[in-house]
């Protein structure tokens, strides 16, 4: 009876989440971009023997795409990051948010990939290979027992941390950091954990998961395994997902539609267009001249210059 | 204020909670807090009828009836309308990136002057009535009323931005605090809110074609009196066209540049590099009277004032039938003119793509606009050596160069300037890579902040790039910012001498220069003075004042952290960053001259 309950629940948060996501990305694409407010990061293109940025400062629609796999894939913009320090005002680089942002993320990406490995039968060639690059690190004494331990498992770990303190150490995050700053951190903390606990020290009903797995995707459904890590893995899984399209956590899909990134620096080139756009009210020159009549003429009949030695 | 070139920061880090609430008239500080509108100024401007007469300082701001419901409909208008303020208001995950990329945050240590919490002014809001988390949970989801107190906050930090972009550049989002900030601005005059400085300019501007509301015969006044300053110094006579019917090219400077010091000397320079490609290859140019002004305070105001302010321009254009047109040294102006004129307008169909006619280079990056910087002009004709140049008659000045944050983060323009200053002078040094180029600090008074009653905020905004330029004021002697944007010129007069570098270290645009190295084919006198009317270094002097840069060898300096001794700053500061992790910027902090 309680297994209903969590296929029902892991079905709704799904829903959720692709209607969730596919709603705000519908509210952000229609509303308009008025001004091309592009934020080149590099010299522009001007003439043609001045070296110039091409991908901090892209000119056409190709070089911005790569801008833009740039910070989606590599995270470019916090790459740059420096630290001022105000009392001796020295400034220096720092790459530790880069270094947490980077593991997390990227250690996110593969960790879904590998969970493809549960929703197949059989399971694709690319993702086995995946899973084994992942577990080349493995310790133990080779004659006792040897464990295999997932590098993302590390990663994911030293990521989520170093952000979380971040947010503890740092008086300035801890400022500005909402409360939901940290439950989104923690929840996502909480579902990486059960997860590693199931993998290493928790036997889960392997095949269980998998005949649940894959009863989802087909429209199946399974019973899951009452298994106290998987329900409480599943648990989690389903509120991130129901969570993912009501908080920050939609900058995964916003980025994209993030217009300083997003157009290329090529205003003076190409005419962008404003589609809600008013009309002119300014001053014309009618009535600039019926202000200062005198004035203009004067400027006339000196024959429109001044200077001249005359 | 305190002390000359001495300010004390204080850093307060509250907690979340703290940091939702509102702050009132009872902390707003002298020299922080911006005077209001006047109604003269409000009614001069395309704005709401709706003005609001109210004392930052009063407790009673008198808004009018309905306000709530006026500036959360518009807030509703204006996400649906800004597809950037939509997103930027859903996505930012308080990472603290942009936290101390702020001058201004640098500078006060006001935690609410950090970009991210400069947003979550309005985010809190968004939240409170556009999301249905910010209804149910209130403030555990950050949300909060709007009231009359949050309105004074907000008119009290959207005038502390500069609106210079820096945090853009860190934010792994691309969140434009610039933007945010320019609808916020416009957000408040929906209900009656405005700010003086910002309004008496553009009220002026409107009304009379230049910010600085000077008459045509003002303006030509002006002009004239640049001619014949130009003949003292050079013996040329120089013929200034204005409101001239069929030439080549429409020009359009900052109206700064018209009067004020040492705007004047870059204004010069104009008028000479125009007057020789008339002397010389016949391209003729003219001034306008009404298209007076480059610069738009509209830009950081509302839309509608940019756009009314812009207009004239290609108005003229058109009137004037002109070719193309070229632009002076001006910060917000580019900003506006790359990315705002010809999508605010219609471009007139006299114009035609900018091509040099001397060398025959195609401007394909202004081929819609129809608009090119001078300096790109100019770098295209140094580059096929097609003016006359003297570097020498620059040997007095050791330059170094600040970009302005609209040109560098509005456009992309690094290049083009250094190749010119490298081209008319000989001694050219770099401020540190964290406050140069794309990452350039702000001059403190952008965006309407060069009003006299903000001076603390000024002085505290501009302390970053102060820095910088004392750093290579004591490494290299420099005692030249050449800088391409009018409210730096006037900016860094009072920024320079509150922190002890003016005098030696003066100020001026890239286009003094330019005027100083040009040699004019009719001119047949030696020159003498500089556009400053200050005397040239002969040749002799001119190797003294070089070799006691250069070599400087009686001077030795000591880290103050280990007493190692040097006979060279730059060893000094190279020892300090390697030895103690100071910075170079900071450098100064740790080498001191050796008594």
């Amino acid at each position: 009876m309680i297994g209903y309950l969590f296929v029902g629940l892991f079905y709704i948060a799904i829903l959720i989440f692709v209607v969730g996501v596919l709603v705000r990305i519908f509210n952000w694409a229609r509303a308009p971009v008025p001004l091309n407010i592009c934020t080149p990061l590099g010299q522009q293109k001007s003439l043609d023997w001045l070296p110039r940025a091409r991908f901090d400062s892209p000119y056409t629609k190709w070089e911005t795409f790569v801008r833009m796999l740039g910070e989606v894939f590599l995270f470019r913009s916090l790459w740059k990051n420096t630290k001022y320090y105000i009392e001796t005002q020295r400034q220096t680089a720092t790459k530790w948010l880069w270094l947490f942002a980077i593991a997390f993320h990227w250690s996110l990406l593969i960790i879904l990939l590998r969970h493809i490995r549960f929703f197949t039968s059989p399971i694709p060639d690319w993702i086995l290979l995946l899973q084994s690059l992942d577990g080349i690190l493995e310790v133990g004494r080779p004659e006792l027992h040897m464990v295999t331990i997932l590098v993302t498992n590390l990663t994911i770990l030293l990521g989520l941390f170093g952000l979380l303190g971040r947010r503890i150490v740092g008086a300035k995050e801890r400022a500005i950091s909402l409360p939901s700053d940290w439950l989104a951190l923690i929840l996502i903390i909480a579902t990486v954990g059960s997860g590693i606990i199931m993998r290493y020290f928790w036997a889960v009903d392997i095949e269980g998961v998998k005949r649940f797995a894959i009863g989802i995707v087909t429209f199946n459904p399974v019973l899951p395994p009452l298994d106290l890590f998987f329900l409480t893995h599943l648990t989690l899984v389903s509120a991130l997902l129901i969570y993912f399209p009501f908080s920050k956590l939609v900058h995964a899909a916003g980025i994209l539609f993030s217009p300083t990134r997003n157009l290329p620096n090529n205003p003076r080139a190409v005419r962008y267009i404003n589609p809600w756009n008013p009309p002119y009210t300014g001053i014309s020159w009618e009535e600039y001249y019926e202000m200062y009549k005198d004035q203009l003429d004067e400027i006339a009949e000196r024959g429109y210059k001044v200077g001249g030695g005359g | 204020m305190e002390e000359e070139g001495k300010i004390k920061i204080e850093q307060r880090f509250p907690n979340w909670s703290d940091l939702l609430k509102p702050i009132t008239e009872k902390d707003f500080k002298k020299g922080i807090y911006h005077y209001p509108a006047r109604k003269s100024d409000w009614e001069g401007a395309p704005l709401p009828p709706v003005y609001t007469d109210f004392n930052p300082l009063e407790k009673d701001w008198h808004l009018p009836e309905g306000w709530k419901e006026t500036f959360l409909s518009k807030m509703d208008e204006f996400r649906k309308k800004y597809r950037e303020l939509f997103v930027w208001m859903d996505i930012c995950v308080r990472c603290g990136a942009c936290a101390d990329k702020c001058h201004y945050y640098l500078g006060t240590g006001d935690p609410k002057n950090m970009p991210v919490a400069r947003a979550e002014l309005l985010r809190s809001i968004y939240r409170r009535y556009f999301t249905w988390q910010g209804k149910i949970f209130g403030k555990w989801a950050g949300a909060r009323d709007l009231t009359e107190d949050v309105i004074k906050e907000l008119y009290y930090y959207l005038h502390q931005c500069s609106q210079c972009r820096r945090c853009s550049v860190f934010c792994p989002y691309g969140i434009d605090t610039a933007t945010i900030v320019w609808i916020g601005r416009e957000l408040l005059t929906h209900i009656g809110i405005g700010h003086r400085f910002s309004l008496i300019s553009i009220a002026a501007c409107l009304r009379s074609g230049n910010h600085l509301g000077l008459s045509p015969m003002g303006m030509a006044g002006s002009l004239e009196s640049a001619a014949e300053d130009i003949k003292e110094i050079t013996g040329v006579d120089i013929e200034v066209p204005i409101n001239k019917k069929g030439v080549d090219i429409l020009f359009v400077a900052p109206s700064g540049d018209y009067f004020a010091t040492p705007h004047w000397f870059t204004l010069m320079g104009y008028l000479m590099f125009f007057h020789e490609l008339e002397e010389r290859y016949g391209i003729t140019y003219t001034w306008s009277t009404l298209a007076g002004e480059g610069g738009n305070f509209g830009t950081f105001y509302t839309y509608k004032c940019a756009q009314d302010m812009n207009g004239k321009i290609y108005k003229e254009a058109k009137r004037l039938g002109v070719k193309w047109i070229i632009g002076g040294e001006c910060g917000h102006m580019w900003r506006d003119k790359h990315q705002f004129m010809a999508t605010m307008h219609d471009i007139p169909d006299n114009l035609e793509e900018p091509v040099n006619p001397i060398t025959g280079t195609y401007f394909e990056n202004a081929k819609s606009t129809k608009m090119i910087h001078i300096l790109e002009f100019a770098a295209d004709l140094i580059k096929h050596n097609k003016i006359k140049l003297d570097k020498s008659r620059n040997n007095h000045w050791k330059v170094t160069m600040h970009d302005p944050c609209n040109m560098a983060r509005g456009m992309g323009f690094f290049e083009e300037p250094r190749y010119v200053v490298r081209s008319v002078c000989n001694y050219f040094y770099e401020m540190p890579e964290h406050a140069i180029r794309e990452k350039t600090y702000c001059c403190g008074s952008g965006a309407g902040n060069l009003a006299d009653e903000v001076m603390d905020l000024r002085m505290r905004g501009g302390m970053p790039r102060a820095m910088a330029i004392r750093y290579v004021h004591r490494l290299y002697g420099v005692n030249y910012l050449a800088t391409i944007c009018a409210i730096d010129r006037a900016a860094f007069t009072a920024l320079l001498k509150y922190w002890k570098l003016q005098p030696p270290v003066m100020h001026g645009g890239i286009f003094e220069l330019v005027g100083n190295a040009l040699i004019l084919s009719d001119e047949d006198k030696e020159r003498e003075l500089d556009l400053r009317g200050e005397p040239l270094l002969k040749e002799e002097e001119v190797k003294e004042a070089v070799e006691e840069v250069v070599t400087a060898p009686t001077k030795e300096y000591v880290c103050e952290l280990c007493g190692a001794v040097f006979t060279d700053l730059d060893e000094c500061c190279e020892h300090a960053e390697k030895e103690h992790k100071i910075a170079k910027a900071a450098c100064d902090m740790v080498c001191g001259e050796k008594r």
